[in-house]
């Protein structure tokens, strides 16, 4: 009987439309669209060359203003894109945002700009190094020795002894959109484990009704009926990641086997939720999808899918909802096996998930346990 | 007025769906508004630096902290929450000064400071400020060995800086605040007017309403005419609630022409929805593929159209294929105002025509939906 229910479950999940949609297509889109959106987000987010102009006065010519700015405008990837003109026309280009600011050297240097920003403090930074470097030369009693000080200097600090970069190698932030695509494919899972179990409630379908007069002991149908539903979550799941692995190219650490475990853990979370929803709340299927739905984008928002830095927000402010929120479970998970070279953090959110699925379970055997009905 | 008062009672069946999306959709939009500082003047951008000192805090060690102090936020993060900052770009550049770094310094040992960055601009511009500083402090040790003249030296000429002047007299900060709160707000509109109406028009196209409703003396326009006014009570309550908050978040340029313009927007943006909820409500015969299409639309539009994402980062295809979509113009029009200087007829050109754009969408909805609903005008 455990099989032929199991089989004919799988049967009848694969022949609806709108959970294939949930399960296979809705999380295959959302992929797509976010590989669309942040495909330059990281690379926009470094220094382009930006533009300038810069006005012609007789104190900037031969000036170490002049050889700076002809050196940074210069090479493969140029620092400025230098404009010389009048002050008349450099405030138009100014106005109509053809540059981002304009330089005039004459016994002091002036820097004009449209709006504060990065690409102002860029030149302004510029400038005054230029500016400090002359003070430095001036400050030397001995002015024969300099610029050979200088240089001796400027050699030695450029080079990468003084300053030695030890950052990570994984430092892409947009992964985390993924990670909580992945817990939102697990949380929709449950819309699987309702519609399951509703097919197995008298007062919810006449499917229900027919199974609970059946000599047959409900554990067995409900547990089939459960694991088909988790075998189909798990497909989809399975689909998802060759999706985002072989077309997205997402990097999810080179642990496989954890992958594997957190995503079963992920899945189950999701499916026992889904369960508990359609046990305790006595409304149609409808609303519960509707509250499943709505519990899993809330869930998913708190773990950073509209914005990545939400998930730290809320991480760094009120860590409690985060650890209680099963999408960030998962998604964390992920996260801790891509960034870090330990394991704790991961192992943590592998506990929590199972806790999770335990607490759903037993709320789902309390309220399905013993159901009698007089009238239906 | 039958079709407003079914509407009604159809709202009032559905009060629970509607009250939980639009809580969720409320506290997303409110949630993710970020803060800054507003300014007229020129503030320097400043990048976040946290500082981990194994050295004695005297003498250039000292120093250093408070050069980089004064040019960046210094941030102070508890240890074992330092790699999450980064990665989340909390903190742009992390500087480990070593153990005495103070004493190597000063007896030419040329001591190395290890930093961790992230690879934005802001993490450039730290850099940029410890190696001026390096530099400027490794120049004075080559002509003197006394630390405090050392000090004294390299303040004197870290002090050299140059005057900028700010053209522009918008306060770009609380504008941007606005915009990114409005942009948002791309998302609250689409998910909660699309869900909301199309659970209330799924009741009207239940068989048996819509057999009677064909074979009533009103006609098809007229009732689809009365069935949009009644749904445009919950479009416009909707955007009223956000104009609330919005004005209760930033009361000072909500009443200014700037806020005025953005609640223009958002108010056309809204009657653009409220036909596109009505269009796809009409599509759809399904109750339960209702949650589907709100998720992929609202989704969808916010992701390629700017409002998750600023418009700026987007790859040029996307924004090409964006066009096609009235987020788009929406969410182009909220980051037009931010950046209007002064208002002159070039500025009311380009914001009608953003705001024409948007219309057209509005009305192309409506005549598709008439042109469906005469098609089903026949069953059977």
């Amino acid at each position: 009987m455990f099989t032929h229910n199991l089989k004919y479950t799988l049967k009848i999940l694969f022949k609806n439309k709108i959970l294939i949609f949930w399960t296979f297509a809705f999380p295959i889109i959302l992929g797509t669209l976010f590989n669309m959106a942040f495909a330059d987000i990281e690379k926009n987010e470094q220094l382009n060359t930006l533009d300038i102009a810069i006005i012609k006065t007789n104190e900037f010519k031969d000036s170490l203003y002049e050889t700076t700015f002809k050196n940074l405008s210069q090479g493969d990837k140029p620092m400025f894109n230098i404009k010389y003109t009048d002050e008349q026309t450099a405030i138009e280009w100014l106005q109509n945002k053809e540059i981002s600011g304009y330089l005039i050297v004459e016994e002091d240097e002036r820097i004009v700009i449209n709006q504060n920003g990065i690409e102002a403090t860029i030149l302004k930074q510029v400038v005054d190094e230029i500016k400090q470097t002359k003070k430095m030369l001036q400050n030397v009693p001995n002015q024969s020795q300099a610029k050979d000080i200088y240089f001796k200097v400027m050699n030695n600090v450029e080079s990468p002894s003084n300053i030695k970069n030890i950052t990570r190698a994984n430092l892409s932030y947009t992964m985390i959109e993924f990670y909580t695509l992945i817990a939102m494919t697990c949380l929709y899972g449950g819309i699987l484990g309702m519609y399951v179990v509703n097919q197995n409630l008298a007062n919810m379908s006449s499917n229900g009704k027919r199974v609970s007069i059946t000599p047959i002991k409900k554990i067995k149908i409900i547990l089939s009926s459960v694991l088909a539903s988790y075998i189909a979550q798990l497909i989809g799941l399975v689909l998802l990641f060759l999706y985002t692995v072989c077309f997205l190219k997402i990097d999810y650490g080179d642990n496989w086997l954890l992958v594997f475990l957190l995503s079963l853990l992920g899945s189950l979370a999701g499916l026992t939720f889904g369960i508990a929803i359609a046990a305790i709340f006595r409304t149609n299927e409808n609303n519960k999808t509707g509250i499943i739905i709505a519990f899993t984008m809330l869930c998913c928002f708190l773990s950073g899918m509209m914005g990545i830095s939400m998930k730290y927000i809320v991480d760094k402010h009120t860590p409690i909802i985060n650890k209680l929120n099963p999408a960030n479970m998962i998604t964390d998970g992920f996260y801790s096996l891509y960034y870090y070279d330990t394991l704790d953090r991961f192992y943590f959110n592998i506990i929590s998930l199972a806790i999770f699925s335990l607490i759903m379970i037993t709320i789902s055997l309390l309220s399905l346990r013993r159901q009698k009905y007089d009238s239906i | 007025m039958i079709v407003f008062k079914t509407f009604l009672k159809v709202l009032n069946k559905c009060k629970m769906p509607i009250i939980l999306y639009t809580i969720i959709l409320l506290f997303f939009g409110v949630f993710n508004i970020k803060s800054s500082d507003n300014s007229t003047n020129f503030v320097g951008s400043k990048p976040n630096v946290l500082i981990v000192n194994n050295d004695c805090n005297e003498g250039i060690t000292s120093n250093l902290i408070a050069y980089i102090e004064k040019n960046s936020h210094l941030k102070a993060i508890k240890e074992d929450a330092i790699d999450d900052a980064l990665f989340y770009r909390d903190v742009n550049y992390i500087i480990y000064i070593p153990y005495n770094y103070r004493h190597d310094f000063l007896n030419n040992q040329n001591p190395t400071i290890e930093i961790k960055r992230t690879s934005d601009y802001l993490a450039s511009l730290a850099e940029l400020n410890l190696e001026r500083y390096l530099k400027v402090a490794a120049f004075y040790k080559e002509i003197s060995n006394d630390e405090n003249k050392i000090i004294n030296l390299i303040n004197d000429t870290l002090e050299n800086e140059t005057e900028v002047t700010v053209i522009s007299k918008v306060d770009i900060d609380s504008l941007t605040k606005v915009t990114s709160y409005y942009n948002f707000t791309n998302y609250c509109f689409l998910a909660g007017c699309i869900y909301i109406i199309c659970l209330v028009i799924a009741s009207f196209k239940n068989e048996k309403i819509v057999k009677r409703t064909i074979i009533s003396s009103l006609d098809y326009k007229k009732h689809n005419r009365y069935l949009l006014f009644s749904n445009s009570l919950f479009a416009f309550c909707l955007w009223f609630m956000y104009v609330i908050i919005s004005i209760i978040l930033f009361k000072q340029t909500m009443f200014s022409l700037y806020g005025y313009l953005y609640m223009i927007n958002s108010f056309v943006f809204t009657s653009c929805v409220l036909t596109l909820a009505f269009l796809i409500g009409n599509l759809s015969r399904n109750k339960n593929a209702i949650n589907g299409i709100v998720n992929v639309i609202a989704l969808g539009s916010s992701f390629l159209c700017g409002s998750f994402v600023p418009l700026d980062y987007l790859p040029s295809f996307v924004i090409k294929l964006a066009h096609f979509l009235p987020s788009f113009w929406y969410i182009k029009t909220n980051e037009f105002i931010k950046t209007i200087d002064t208002f002159n007829l070039e500025v009311v050109k380009i914001l009608v025509f953003n705001l024409i754009m948007t219309l057209l969408f509005a009305s192309l909805f409506v005549i598709i939906t008439n042109i469906i609903s005469k098609k089903r005008q026949t069953i059977g």
